[in-house]
């Protein structure tokens, strides 16, 4: 029996559930091998109460989501952190940067926090409170990965996300290293798994799929350090996506 | 091997002549360097190139290959067959030509690998001499010079090249593409000068004597730990590397999980997870460990075994590595015993 699968979305921009609605060509073999129970984007009705597989994206920024994480993980055999909000606190976590009071206040005038956002919390992702299963980076997420994760969860299979950082891609597509034209690149140091889409289309990365764990961050400082950027360049590119990581530490 | 010369300006026709039966692949420019492409036009062929991205191994061993589609159902294999398009290879440097003989020792051995030896009898191979560049250590191994190994090989000798030809076929399609001519005792004079000019013209030195007694001696050297704090474990050097054979094998199903693919892909020493086994445990665990590994294994275990090191000094992964560890680097630390 095909497991019964729902997509939902926290603190994000639904922008990863937007690119599953890109799979033009695979979508309808997809909806072959699940059964789809809901999806956020794109469904009216409500979400059942059973279901195995819940695919999450987005940051948790507020106690509601915090409550809602916690009932799906009950509930599902199998959560899938989907995109760089549910990965690595991604954009959302950029509130992490300054104190969370006085970014409502910027955004919605003063004394508005307790108003717009009941249960307001430090936007983290979701392995800060719950076990995940599989994990696909990425703002947004790329299609063939989120394609093959489905596949392992479909057999049974381990998570298998890439823990090597982006340069043996960029080698493979045979892109000139930005390094060797005086530009900065994450890739040095972020994960794998992307085929090192945005420096193919000779833009720097941007670290948004996290940290690698197998990074040598000391080397990496060095070699930007050498390479004429400032010393802060490192973490201060990877705090696009990555902030979440200082404040856990 | 026999000889002939053929003027620059007959290149072209050769190209194109070669063009009318083969897939012809070259060097060509792309964003500031070049790589390896299927030439469009005989205009796009960039003979005077430095080096390419990517080694030619590429085309005989790609980063990424389906070996076979299976059904999942039933197990079946549906389709494994091999590549067998008929190729040129035009324009590979002593280095690149000689690195396919490393590779053959390993894919073409006692059990040969079908989907490489079907790439490899398909294709002829153009080698063109070069100059070197600062990144350039091939005179280290013997390597700047090759003997055999290609169809036809071209040596610049001003206006002509001075043409090597090493098989019935290379002799044929000579005959039949370019007029050219014979050589002259001249014409070998003009050879011999620009060899001389050639094998002057390195600036890399790298003292290469008792490599192998060093590697064993310094095996507990510090060097390690300093080349591993330095690692970024990225496995560039390994993607360049044109004497890099490693790869993994991994399974990918269709989205509708029906059928899938074998597939190959390139695989690195340098990766954290390369000797790690079923279980967790990792036989490599650190960077350092790593590194060592690639040195030992390139510059003494495959030389025990096969009598050359597993380098051809063509400067790529001196390139592709942005902390500069690299085989006339790694080679001086042993030497020196330090790490500069």
């Amino acid at each position: 029996m095909a497991p019964r699968v729902v997509v939902l979305s926290l603190a994000s921009d639904f922008g990863c559930q937007v690119q599953l609605s890109n799979m033009t060509d695979e979508i309808l073999d997809v909806l072959g091998v699940i059964d789809l129970g809901y999806w956020q984007l794109a469904s009216s009705g409500h979400m059942p109460t059973e279901y195995d597989v819940a695919i999450i994206e987005g940051a948790v920024t507020t106690d509601e989501h915090l409550e809602l994480l916690r009932d799906v993980r009950q509930t599902a055999a199998v959560v899938i952190a989907m995109g760089a909000c549910a990965n690595t606190g991604g954009i959302p976590g950029l509130a992490n940067l300054v104190d969370l009071d006085e970014r409502y206040t910027v955004v919605y005038g003063s004394g508005s926090a307790l108003k717009v956002a009941p249960g307001k919390r430090a936007p983290m992702p979701l392995d800060e409170f719950i076990h995940v299963d599989y994990h696909v980076p990425g703002c947004p997420i790329d299609t063939s990965e989120f394609l093959r994760v489905l596949s392992h969860v479909l057999l049974g299979m381990k998570d298998r996300v890439p823990n090597l950082t982006m340069c043996a891609s960029c080698k493979l597509n045979q892109t000139v290293c930005f390094f060797d034209r005086g530009q900065l690149c994450l890739g040095l140091v972020t994960r794998a798994g992307c085929g090192a889409r945005c420096p193919s289309l000779n833009r720097p990365c941007t670290g948004c799929r996290g940290v690698a764990p197998d990074a040598n961050l000391e080397s990496a400082r060095t070699i930007i350090v050498a390479a004429g950027h400032r010393a802060d360049a490192l973490e201060n590119g990877l705090r696009i996506y990555n902030t979440s990581q200082e404040v856990r530490g | 091997m026999f000889f002939r010369i053929i003027p620059k300006r007959e290149i072209p026709e050769l190209v194109r002549g070669l063009a009318s039966q083969f897939h012809v692949i070259g060097p060509v420019a792309k964003d500031g360097s070049f790589v390896y492409a299927p030439l469009s036009a005989p205009a796009e062929l960039r003979l005077d190139y430095d080096t390419t991205l990517l080694p030619a191994k590429e085309w005989f061993f790609p980063s990424s290959e389906t070996l076979m589609r299976f059904t999942v159902a039933d197990n079946v294999v549906i389709d494994d067959s091999v590549d067998e398009t008929k190729r040129v290879l035009f324009g590979l440097h002593p280095c690149d030509v000689n690195s396919l003989l490393l590779m053959d020792n390993v894919f073409l051995g006692d059990n040969p690998d079908p989907y490489y030896k079907a790439r490899r009898d398909n294709t002829l191979i153009v080698g063109v001499s070069c100059m070197p560049n600062e990144h350039c250590f091939c005179n280290a191994w013997g390597t700047d010079e090759t003997h055999w190994g290609f169809d036809i090989f071209l040596s610049d000798i001003g206006e002509d090249y001075y043409a090597s030809i090493r098989s019935v076929m290379g002799a044929e399609l000579v005959d039949r593409y370019v007029a050219g001519r014979p050589i002259t005792d001249d014409d070998t004079a003009a050879f011999q000068r620009r060899t001389a000019e050639f094998k002057a013209a390195f600036t890399n030195d790298v003292d290469t004597s008792q490599l192998p007694v060093l590697l064993d001696a310094k095996f507990d050297s510090d060097i390690w730990e300093k080349l591993g704090e330095k690692c970024l474990a990225c496995g560039a050097c390994s993607m360049v590397c044109p004497t890099c054979y490693c790869f993994d094998v991994h399974d990918v199903l269709e989205a509708d999980q029906l059928t899938g693919c074998r597939v190959r892909t390139w695989d690195s020493c340098q990766f954290k997870e390369f000797a790690e086994v079923a279980h967790g445990h990792n036989f490599r665990d650190t960077r350092a460990s790593r590194v060592k590994y690639r040195y030992y294994h390139k510059q003494w275990g495959y030389l025990s075994k096969f009598e050359r090191v597993l380098c051809v000094g063509c400067g790529r992964c001196t390139r592709a590595c942005k902390a500069q560890i690299n085989p006339p680097r790694v080679v001086r630390a042993l030497q020196t015993g330090l790490v500069d």
